[in-house]
């Protein structure tokens, strides 16, 4: 359908849309025209991708800039569903009669995307992206013309010689289409993507190449600055930022990199002996301060530099890592340092500004040379021309942290630790160079780019996340569901049937009254629901050992006989594995119970719509381990810069993950589920008010307090009501909207308006504009002329 | 709501059936869930005199017509039926959640299923299966004799529920049945399932495929929630889905399934259907019957090959002819040609009746009757599209669903040629207009049917 929004055309490819679509495109637009920042609630299932992409596209088409669009989503399959929605938007917009030329493509790694017949066969991405570059290399590319009997990729030699912008024409690729292109014009896909990206009006990828500075550098660099850039799932972006920033480093990176250091002083020797002059021209080049001709072209820049552009030191490299064997030498001290650094037997926390000055009083390391570390390593192996950059990730990621711990003395916290994790007996050393503040690596985004728009399905309390993440929002909303039929059912249980009270706090959660509790929630509802049920636990430990005791008290076995049982483990293989049989039992009529881990793989981007569950349950809270010496620093940091208290933190982030894990049950308002919060504590009112508040405003009174009983109760009468067949005929209008309902609710806003006055400048004028182009809008529809095209 | 229920049209037909007065009183209690949307207080109002009796009683008369409005349009219905009840006997149907107890209840109403089922499709056949324990089991066998199926639902050893039901396995030993059966009769399977689960000996999907691709239907009332398992195979074999919420909900379920359903115009030409009447002979000295094979005294001569058979409707053990006799197949020609709802009559031309055509007793007149009441009731007359007589509330529906006739229609000297039959003739109704035998001639005589 096509409907106007404040004079804008919105091209929607649906025939009914739902009024919080309606809602969110609105709000979408005012971000747009005031170029600001966005933060946007909207329930999962509810078609937020199709209308963020109908409208932005409408937008971009619409006004002469042609704003670029840069969607960022977190997993493959998310960028591959959205690429999807693109192209029928886009097919749509064609049959419609427009006549434009938008080009649009996903990126993906070269893993997803490669067509070499032998590398492509690789499982991990690192080995792809090394034995890549071992063919693409520039002078590995040389030696091959030069004549030498050198291997090269042919996909990527076609693509050197060709213009790409010729070759592709306008139109939306999904990752399948671009490879389909690539086999057909023999061109590589993945360098293909890169160099069109340039060129294209919509792109989506995964937030890393926005994010990570060792990867955006590469890739989004020459992106325009008033594209707009669209954050999807984003409730974890914090998480991202900080984990790009954070490196871990234990015994075995300390081993690899002085393995490396070594090959690389070997290597050294081997060219002298050689007499090579390049060691000497990359010395000539360093003295002159012209490491940017050192630098590389993208294909061969594969030890980025981890430090954000901005914080860069733009000017020559110290004299004394000029020299590569001093250079060498150099990463040997600091690596030597770090080993003892690792052995220690107590827990320590420090400062970068300490770590650096102990690090000048044993090795007299200066924290200038310290800086440059990362990118003077890539200028040596670019120099030395090395392959298998893959055995060189130890030492990168060392120089990484030399560069990082100098570069930032805010934000940032060392910890160095003996053992892995609080119950290990045999010690582990770890060194985690933990990022505290999550604006670090996201600012640049936010400066660069005019508006960016945050969205996801739980990102309750929307305050939370400007503070954060450190921005100004001009629009941030959450929008409710608009239902016909209550199709979601959340309660929360704070008590089993013998009235005990229950919680996964720390102190009660192992008393057997509250852990059998726990059991006949799972036990109770494993008769009453159909098919497949998900319960989250707030983390492995807790799981393990709730599941002996539940073993131990027989509740097992009673819960065996009314559905088969499945555990999510840390190991990736074995949980798709449970995953698969989960699904199978829930197809098959046997019926199962998915036990998970609120922070796991499960909980995140794996849908259990439907049949595969029909009730999630929460057993407790999924706060995070309160010990750990990075969340303290983390949420010591958030107190002291941005205010935030650190149980506000805390519920905020137990109570997204709980939200995230729910939201799993419902994908679209076809679908229904039962949601069960089972904790004490849940019912009460700062608890409750971080959820979102499309969750929210189904929690009723009545829902709050219940014991298990009462809950099955209501769990059966709503399975009952919500099996009764629906029809589609009762929602419209309510919870679905054709045409004529866009437009009467759009007079009926104008009236409203128009009433009530107007308070601000602003408003005047946006309502001026609006009216204006509503007066027009009825007046064509009154002759029918505008719709003609559609229909 | 209220005072539009009454032209409420829903497609699902639920049949009042004076089988027993419990189906009444079902009938009048709602739904829970439309209870919660009632404002009952809105509809009642006092007339000048304060009383509310003529209210009530309007309110009475709507919820005995609350039968919804089924679709009158002939349509070709597959009045040959063959129908596998398949019934859960797991421990969930030990659940007290219908009263008394899932089991009981279906019993129950199983009973009542059966003698109604028979008396509106005389010809067709029903089977029961029991599964519980991962197992299935045949309680009997295809049969068109209400008795045995009613006497087997009352074995106690039927009635023991435990274990957990195999739905497969009951669903595969319908099949085997069920594809002996002859290509111009349905093939149908009902299961009520109280479990949530079911233990299965291979992949049920393969089963649905062949049952697919046996054109048999499967319909399914759940008993407790909507299973997946449940509902992809009614819609993969095109049958219904249904979840009981209370008794009453389970009894329009269940008998949902009585009228015959359309069928499937994949066989578009009209085959012919040998049938045989039989004739009842009386013996003075006990012969031997050709189906059970004992003594017995009478029965029924097959035309054909002149073998005694014990019960008709019914297939000749011998010559495998289709034995029916004219009454059976009269009944269940209504299905075809339905009686068309009646019109509601408004106050407003209400002047022009008085009483009743069929049963004579009088109307309330509309000039003694004030505007309130007017306002708020209707005038409990509803009339005949075709020969425009009007009846009272109680003779609509016991013309609906017991005589299939309209008096008014048949009472006119000259019957009008029915226009529907004229109309449909063509189109993939039988195209015989069946010369139905009166129902006295029972000798041995040979129909065709579509």
């Amino acid at each position: 359908m096509l409907f106007e929004i404040d004079g804008l055309p919105v091209y929607f490819p649906y025939d009914k849309i739902y009024p919080e679509q309606y809602a969110y495109m609105t709000s979408l637009k005012q971000t747009l025209d005031a170029q600001g920042h966005g933060v946007l609630e909207m329930p999962s299932g509810t078609g937020k991708t199709v209308s963020l992409l109908s409208l932005i596209v409408s937008y971009q088409q619409f006004y002469p800039e042609k704003r670029k669009l840069i969607y960022c989503s977190r997993t493959v399959p998310e960028i591959e569903k959205a690429l999807a929605e693109l192209k029928r938007l886009v097919e749509y917009r064609r049959s419609c009669g427009l006549q434009e030329s938008i080009l649009g493509f996903g990126l993906t790694s070269r893993r997803n995307l490669c067509l070499h017949p032998s590398v492509s066969k690789e499982k991990k991405g690192k080995v792809v992206d090394a034995r890549c570059r071992n063919l693409t290399a520039s002078w590995i590319r040389e030696a091959a013309q030069s004549g030498q009997d050198v291997e090269t990729c042919n996909f990527y030699e076609t693509l050197e010689n060709n213009d790409v912008r010729e070759m592709v024409e306008d139109a939306v690729y999904t990752l399948d289409d671009i490879k389909e292109i690539g086999k057909a014009k023999n061109i590589c896909p993945y360098y293909m993507a890169r160099r069109l990206l340039a060129h294209s009006n919509v792109i989506i990828y995964s937030y890393h190449y926005m994010l990570d500075p060792k990867i955006a550098d590469l890739i989004s660099k020459e992106l325009s600055k008033d594209a707009i850039v669209v954050f999807d799932e984003a409730h974890n972006i914090d998480n991202v930022c900080i984990e790009s920033l954070s490196l871990d480093i234990m015994r075995p990176t300390l081993e690899a990199s002085s393995r490396s250091i070594g090959q690389l002083s070997e290597r050294i020797e081997h060219m002298k002996q050689q007499g090579s002059e390049k060691l000497k021209n990359e010395y000539e080049k360093l003295v002159q301060g012209l490491q940017d001709t050192l630098q590389a072209r993208d294909e061969d820049l594969i030890m980025a530099n981890p430090a954000l552009p901005d914080d860069l030191l733009h000017e020559a490299v110290p004299g004394n890592i000029r020299k590569a064997e001093h250079f060498v030498a150099f990463l040997k001290r600091f690596n030597e340092y770090l080993k003892t650094r690792l052995r220690v037997l107590n827990v320590t926390a420090e400062t970068p500004q300490s770590f650096l000055r102990h690090l000048k009083e044993i090795t007299f390391i200066e924290q200038k040379p310290l800086r440059f570390c990362a990118e003077r390593l890539s200028i040596l192996v670019r120099t030395l021309e090395l392959n298998n950059l893959d055995e060189f990730a130890a030492l990168s990621k060392v120089a990484a942290l030399a560069t990082l711990v100098s570069t930032y003395d805010k934000g940032f916290m060392l910890v160095l630790e003996p053992y892995e994790n609080d119950n290990a007996t045999v010690p582990n050393p770890i060194l985690r160079f933990a990022c505290l503040d999550a604006s670090i690596a996201i600012k640049p985004v936010f400066e660069r780019f005019s508006s960016v728009i945050i969205t996801s399905g739980t990102l309750s309390p929307l305050d939370m996340y400007p503070k954060i993440l450190d921005f100004k929002a001009t629009v941030q909303e959450s929008y409710p569901m608009t239902l016909t039929r209550n199709c979601f059912l959340p309660m929360v249980i704070t008590r089993g049937s013998d009235q005990v009270a229950i919680s996964s706090k720390f102190e009660v959660r192992n008393d057997p009254a509250v852990v059998r509790n726990f059991g006949n929630i799972l036990i109770e509802f494993g008769k009453v629901v159909p098919d497949g049920i998900v319960a989250f636990f707030p983390s492995y430990l807790y799981m393990e050992s709730i599941i002996a005791m539940w073993h131990e008290m027989g509740m097992l076995t009673e819960a065996w006989k009314s559905k088969l049982i499945f555990i999510e483990t840390p190991d990736a293989a074995e949980t798709s594995i449970a995953l698969d049989n989960y699904r199978r039992a829930c197809e098959n009529g046997r019926g199962a119970i998915l036990l998970a881990v609120a922070r796991g793989k499960v909980s995140e981007g794996i849908d259990f719509d439907h049949h595969y569950g029909r009730a999630v349950v929460m057993f407790g809270i999924p706060f995070q381990y309160t010990e750990s010496r990075i969340l303290k620093a983390r949420l010591e940091f958030l107190r002291d810069e941005h205010r935030i208290r650190e149980n506000d933190f805390l519920t905020f982030d137990a109570l997204r993950h709980a939200a995230q894990c729910l939201g799993r049950v419902l994908r679209g308002k076809t679908d229904y589920g039962i949601m069960v919060f089972a904790d004490r504590r849940y019912a009460q009112q700062d608890k409750r008010s971080k959820l979102p508040r499309w969750i929210n405003q189904y929690i009723t009174d009545t829902s709050v307090n219940l014991s298990t009983d009462m809950g099955i109760a209501i769990a059966k009468k709503f399975l009952r009501s919500m099996a009764q067949p629906l029809e589609t005929q009762a929602q419209l209008g309510v919870s679905l909207w054709t045409l004529e309902d866009v437009l009467a609710k759009q007079r009926a806003q104008k009236e409203r308006l128009e009433k009530a006055g107007v308070n601000t400048v602003h408003q005047q004028l946006y309502q001026q504009y609006g009216a204006a182009e509503a007066q027009r809008l009825i007046q064509e529809r009154a002759s029918g002329a505008v719709y003609m095209d559609v229909n | 709501m209220a005072t539009n229920g009454r032209r409420q049209i829903d497609e699902d037909d639920e049949d009042i059936i004076d089988v027993d007065d419990s189906s009444l009183q079902n009938n009048q209690a709602n739904y829970a869930w439309e209870e919660e949307y009632k404002r009952s207080w809105d509809v009642l109002q006092e007339d000048e005199h304060g009383s509310l009796a003529g209210v009530v009683n309007s309110l009475q008369q709507k919820a005995k017509r609350k039968r919804l409005l089924r679709d009158t349009d002939p349509i070709r219905r597959g009045i040959i039926r063959h129908l596998f009840i398949v019934i859960d006997l797991s421990s969930a149907m030990q659940e007290k959640d219908l009263r008394p107890s899932r089991l009981s209840l279906t019993f129950t109403y199983l009973e009542a299923f059966i003698a109604e089922f028979f008396d509106q499709n005389p010809i067709s056949q029903i089977g029961l299966v029991g599964t519980k324990d991962g197992l299935a089991e045949k309680l009997t066998e295809l049969s068109g004799n209400p008795t045995e199926h009613i006497r087997a639902l009352k074995l106690k050893k039927f009635q023991e529920s435990y274990g957990e039901p195999s739905l497969q396995n009951a669903l595969e030993l319908a099949r085997s049945s069920l594809i002996h059966v002859p290509a111009h009769g349905s093939r149908e399977i009902l299961v009520i399932m109280g479990s949530l689960t079911t233990t299965d000996p291979g992949n049920i999907h393969d089963t649905i495929a062949k049952l697919t691709q046996d054109n048999i239907r499967a319909s399914v009332i759940a008993l407790a929630a909507e299973v997946q398992v449940l509902k992809f195979l009614s819609t993969q074999t095109k049958g219904t889905f249904g979840v009981a919420m209370n008794e009453g909900h389970y009894r329009d379920l269940l008998f949902e399934v009585i009228p015959p359903t359309a069928v499937t115009t994949t066989k578009a030409a009209s085959n012919l259907v040998m049938m045989g009447f039989p004739s009842r002979s009386n013996e003075s000295a006990a012969t031997l019957c050709a189906c059970h094979g004992k003594l017995t005294l009478g029965g029924y001569i097959c035309p054909r090959c002149n073998a005694k058979l014990c019960d008709i409707p019914t297939e000749c053990d011998i010559c495998t002819l289709t034995l029916v006799s004219s009454p059976l197949l009269a009944r269940s020609y209504h299905h075809l040609f339905p009686v068309e709802n009646f019109i509601e009559v408004s106050w407003k031309d209400a002047g022009s009746t008085t009483a009743c055509f069929s049963c004579q007793k009088s109307f309330l007149s509309p000039h003694k009757t004030s505007i309130q009441i007017q306002a708020t009731t209707d005038a409990g007359r509803y009339q005949c599209k075709l020969c425009e007589k009007t009846f009272c509330a109680d003779c609509d529906l016991f013309i609906h669903d017991v005589l299939h006739n309209c008096p008014g229609c048949l009472s006119q000297p000259r019957p009008k040629t029915d226009p529907r039959r004229a109309v449909h003739n063509g189109a993939g109704t039988p195209s015989h207009a069946p010369v139905v035998p009166s129902p006295l001639s029972g000798g041995p005589s040979r129909m065709i049917l579509g």
